[in-house]
């Protein structure tokens, strides 16, 4: 039943945004060869880095034809510059880091969606650079 | 454009994901949230409350079709067209945007 509903993803003339699983290492060709772009959400300490890393290797396995990395909860410029690193050295594409926002953790209690609690929050803003760069037509 | 987002629990992946898809949806475009982790909250972060945000229904029989190629594979697809399905079985959220929740994990059937 999932299968035929990640054949929505194709299918639909609407933009699609999945929301994946937990754990890339769920990513088959099931969901994947349905999609062009994936983005990877690692944070700024080593673990969520090498975690990463593995995904960005099995998607390009896969053949997904974009891959892009998102820094998330990024809260010190050493946090910024072990990120830079870290993807410079892998080559990983870093779209877009998003910083540490407690705004995120105020919706979330409030059971409120985040762009409606803080439209203009730190984590927001950040995110819509990110439509910003997929708006664009690829280099 | 169709996009995936992953990451490890607990990476605010849900939120990236809810709150693109609002962005994009806010500038005009038509979109689909999928949820594809059984996680409520991407609900919660595109602005559904949770209460309404069940996943899919089992579908009845005649909606599905069983397809073999030469190789004998086989698999189901949909018999009504993609997008009459996300208007129905989808739910509206702000800025014409529509979430669709996939996850079965109480009754779903093989993939």
């Amino acid at each position: 039943m999932r299968g035929v509903l990640r054949g929505l993803i194709a299918e639909t003339s609407r933009v699609a945004i999945v929301d994946l699983e937990a754990g890339l290492e769920h990513l088959s060709r099931g969901t994947s060869r349905h999609v062009d772009t994936l983005l990877v959400v690692g944070e700024p300490y080593f673990k969520s880095l090498e975690t990463a890393h593995r995904s960005f290797q099995l998607a390009r396995d896969l053949g997904i034809p974009r891959i892009r990395m998102i820094a998330n909860k990024v809260r010190t410029p050493r946090d910024e510059e072990t990120v830079r690193d870290f993807a410079g050295r892998h080559g990983l594409d870093l779209a877009v880091i998003v910083p540490y926002d407690q705004s995120v953790t105020e919706a979330d209690e409030r059971g409120t969606a985040l762009i409606e609690h803080r439209p203009d929050a730190p984590s927001v803003t950040a995110i819509r650079r990110l439509a910003d760069q997929l708006l664009q037509p690829a280099a | 454009m169709k996009i995936a987002i992953g990451g490890k629990g607990g990476s605010g992946k849900t939120t990236i994901a809810g709150t693109l898809a609002r962005v994009l949806a806010a500038r005009g475009l038509r979109v689909v949230a999928l949820d594809d982790d059984s996680n409520p909250n991407l609900a919660l972060t595109v602005g559904v409350p949770p209460g309404r945000a069940a996943a899919l229904p089992v579908l009845p029989r005649d909606m599905l079709e069983e397809r073999t190629d030469g190789s004998g594979q086989s698999w189901l697809e949909l018999t009504i067209p993609t997008d009459a399905f996300i208007d129905r079985y989808g739910i509206a959220a702000a800025d014409n945007l529509t979430l669709l929740v996939m996850g079965q994990p109480s009754h779903g059937g093989s993939g």
